[in-house]
């Protein structure tokens, strides 16, 4: 119990220091970097001193640090702040006063914009985590307990093809073959849940060679420990050796990648995915507000999406430490 | 006997059966005509039309609005205008213009409409305060004659009243009331025409048809405006039945498309011409000759064959699509030795001495930018010129276009389009060449805007085509603050069944009339 509270409040607090680190360094990337959200809100035939009237409106011609302290003064009494760009989603809302040409009110708050395409992504993630499973799993353990022959070397060269395959094309390859030409699967959007299917496809091409590899080495490691020579002497068959011991010590290895690759890797490939296949996920909402130089969204998903991975960070650390007593600290 | 295995294995297929039988049903609900648009301009959050110009949004409020007039801009036909809002129009005196306005017509949120909305629209269009400002040509006092009757009145702000002729087709007409009360103005779009807005979801603005629209109720019920980025899953989308209009195809998109039999494409010639820009208000370019040097350094017609179907070869500084369109007499011409008599002459033999010139580009907004920017630096670094070409992606270019508060631009040559909304010249002409704005080139030249207030300021559309023609473009020509490229194509791409659809030269369609069969 007491290692369980020193093990969390030690994390969280690091985890704190990475989270402020990340919004630092996206904030101040944002503003530095070219592209004005200014100019993108207004559009092209406005003239330069309206355009300066709206960024200072804005805040944005204050210097950075004055910002940056504003916004984590915001962010920390649970206020992500407005969207630049995006209206209130479904019918008008309550609006405020004021004529300027930047109107807070009308703008939809991020945290409602994130609220709404959260649970998209999330569909898409466990899908393709259970896509990518059903799939790796098997192979990965059959790959193990043959190491060396030939099912390994199979299950080597099918996690070659699937890591080089580029999900931007392998994404359109899919929409054209299995939804415009044989009409077998929906593609664009989202209408019901079957539209995450090809995109869950997609993503999980990315992490099956990632739990193949994983699983095929830890099994086969574990494979030539001395307790599994030692159960069998002492009467353990050995499927029942494989089913109760193998997997479970391969699977600490296994939760390590599934934590830290598996959703860097599933956040990472969440953007180019949700973009190819318009599906409604956070990770279409970031590569717009990049587009649209939405600096309240981009910095929102950052920390968001920093925070998710540290999360998940701890609590995989976590469990480890539950199946294994040893890899306590 | 039957083994688990044999269950596992039927309730699988159970479940695949399912699924796949869920897919197989219409996108649409019972009879309901629903389009899908899928656009490359996103909306802002703002809906008062005077706070932007962006032209995503512009195409999308043409949806929800009307002006006082219509153009409906036909091939050759640039200086038609048809009655929409208002019923006939006409030049009273050189500062005054009056409109007689359509009776019956509701807002969306059933108010009358009548002459209290112009004269609260148009006054607060033209306010310099509102970003949207420069799309009218001045102030204007506006007098309601009764109920129906409302006259312009410019005399006290120095310009003709007829600079209102072409613009009063692209002024959306706001309701007198949402003027008055900004902040639901910004909420939503309340207009006169045939859809009304519903709600946005996401990426997608939902339109519904309008029951008392005046031109009768469309026959389309549910407009979807769905912001879709990426060309290729525009095009999916359209291919898989999704989308019912794709916009702004890719030139090898609409090639490849023209093949296919489940889609309909189309291409139109469209107000925007594509501009290289010089920053006149630095060196090198602040000298014309080099200017010019440079124009003559560069063929266009390498250009076009680049292009293909996507560009049209005119040499003037608006396209063929605007009042006032003449292939120049004298528009530079590709002519190496003339480029390098005009270097000399400048002090820059062969181009020695010249700096560094930065020229700065998109990619991913027009087709092929970047090939033809490179092009056009290797046919520059041809005649002497050092010339390193800035790619860069839409946003960052947008920023490094326009010049700042302080004047300067970045670089020293850009490339830039310029699609506007309307056959008036002006909103090409003024905005970047008038020394009072010329928000990119910077420049400041008597001549130029001499002849630009010349032709803005005739009598009638006449003597201004003859103004335009005879001596504005030829003053251009020989000073070349910027080179026009050429005029520029787009390509859609809409369902089979979709008939009656009107494409407009600057990207918004008109569905009013258009029937999903």
């Amino acid at each position: 119990m007491l290692f369980a509270i020193d093990f969390f409040v030690r994390r969280l607090a690091q985890g704190v220091v990475i989270l402020v680190g990340v919004a630092l360094l996206i904030f101040t990337l944002l503003r530095v970097v070219p592209g004005d959200p200014v100019r993108l809100m207004l559009g092209p035939m406005v003239s330069p001193s309206v355009a300066e009237e709206t960024a200072k409106e804005l805040g944005l011609r204050d210097p950075i640090i004055v910002q940056f302290g504003r916004y984590m003064s915001q962010v920390l009494r649970g206020d992500f702040g407005r969207s630049f760009v995006r209206s209130a989603q479904g019918g008008s809302t309550g609006g405020s006063r004021g004529e300027s040409t930047f109107d807070a009110s009308n703008r939809a708050p991020v945290i409602e914009l994130i609220a709404t395409t959260v649970p998209y992504s999330l569909l898409l993630a466990g899908l393709a985590f259970l896509i990518s499973l059903i799939i790796a799993v098997p192979i990965g353990v059959w790959a193990g307990l043959n190491a060396g022959k030939w099912p390994d070397r199979a299950a080597l060269y099918l996690s070659s093809i699937l890591v080089s395959l580029p999900n931007v094309w392998l994404g359109l390859v899919f929409i054209f073959l299995l939804s415009v030409k044989t009409g077998w699967l929906p593609a664009i959007g989202y209408q019901g849940w079957t539209y995450a299917i090809l995109p869950a496809l997609v993503l999980a091409v990315e992490l099956v060679p990632v739990i193949i590899r994983s699983l095929s080495v830890s099994v086969s490691a574990n494979l030539l420990e001395p307790y599994v020579s030692v159960g069998q002497i002492r009467g353990l068959t050995r499927s029942r050796m494989i089913a109760a011991h193998v997997l479970r010590n391969s699977t600490i290895p296994l939760l390590n990648v599934l934590g830290i690759q598996a959703v860097g890797l599933l956040l990472g490939g969440l953007f180019v995915v949700e973009y190819l296949f318009n599906y409604p996920g956070m990770g279409l909402l970031m590569i717009n507000a990049v587009f649209q130089r939405d600096f309240p969204i981009i910095q929102a998903i950052a920390i968001f999406s920093c925070a998710a991975l540290v999360g998940v960070n701890i609590l995989v650390d976590f469990a480890s430490t539950t199946i294994d007593r040893r890899l306590q600290y | 006997m039957i083994t688990r295995r044999n269950i596992l294995v039927g309730a699988g297929a159970l479940g695949t059966a399912a699924v796949l039988g869920e897919i197989a049903g219409p996108v649409q609900a019972q009879g309901k005509k629903t389009l899908v648009l899928a656009s490359m301009g996103p909306v802002t959050g703002n809906w008062d039309p005077t706070s932007h110009t962006t032209l995503g949004q512009g195409n999308f409020e043409k949806f929800v609005f009307n002006a006082l007039t219509r153009a409906p801009m036909r091939d050759g036909e640039a200086d038609v205008l048809e009655p929409a809002l208002a019923e006939s129009w006409k030049l009273i005196d050189k500062n005054t213009m009056e409109f007689k306005l359509r009776d019956g017509v509701k807002f969306h949120d059933g108010k009358e409409f009548g002459a209290e909305d112009v004269k609260a629209t148009l006054e607060y269009s033209a306010d310099p305060a509102r970003p949207a400002a420069s799309f009218c040509p001045g102030k204007v006092d506006v007098e309601i004659v009764d109920r129906l009757t409302v006259r312009l009145h410019t005399e006290k702000y120095g310009y003709p009243a007829s600079a209102w002729w072409f613009i009063s087709s692209v002024i959306p007409i706001l309701s007198a009331k949402d003027v008055a009360d900004p902040k639901t103005l910004e909420k939503r779009p309340n207009g006169t025409n045939a859809f009304k807005y519903v709600e946005t979801n996401g990426d997608k603005n939902v339109l519904h048809a309008n029951d008392a629209y005046f031109g009768g109720r469309p026959k389309i019920d549910e407009v979807i405006y769905a912001y879709v980025p990426d060309a290729n899953t525009r095009v999916l989308g359209l291919l898989n039945g999704q989308h019912q209009i794709a916009e702004r195809l890719e030139p090898e998109q609409y090639a490849s498309l023209q093949g296919n039999s489940n889609v309909a494409t189309r291409k139109g010639l469209t107000t925007e011409n594509k501009y290289l820009h010089f920053r006149c208000n630095k060196p090198p370019f602040d000298d014309p000759r080099i200017r010019l040097a440079a124009c003559h350094s560069i063929d266009r017609q390498q250009i076009l064959e680049l292009m293909g179907e996507a560009a049209l070869p005119s040499s003037c500084y608006i396209s063929p699509m605007k009042f006032g369109y003449k292939d120049i007499d004298g528009y530079p011409a590709y002519n190496p030795e003339e480029a390098q008599r005009l270097l000399a002459e400048a002090g820059f033999p062969n181009g020695k001495g010249l700096p560094q010139l930065e020229y700065i580009t998109s990619i991913g907004f027009y087709p092929k930018t970047k090939e033809y920017g490179e092009l056009i630096t290797a046919m520059l670094q041809e005649q002497g010129f050092d010339v390193q070409l800035t790619v860069l992606e839409p946003a960052a270019w947008e920023v490094a276009i326009y010049r700042r508060a302080d004047g300067q631009g970045q670089g020293h040559m850009c490339d830039v389009g310029w699609m506007t909304p309307s056959p008036e010249p002006d909103l090409v002409l003024r905005p970047n060449w008038q020394s009072g704005a010329a928000l990119i080139t910077g420049i400041n030249d008597p001549e130029i805007d001499a002849v630009l207030d010349k032709e803005r300021n005739a009598p009638n559309p006449e003597e201004r085509l003859k103004i335009l023609t005879e001596e504005t473009f030829p003053t251009m020509a020989k000073k070349v603050p910027s080179f026009s490229l050429f005029s520029a194509l787009t390509f859609h791409g809409a369902a089979k069944n979709l008939e009656g659809a009107v494409y407009l030269p600057y990207g918004a369609i008109d569905l009013s009339k258009a029937d999903l069969v």
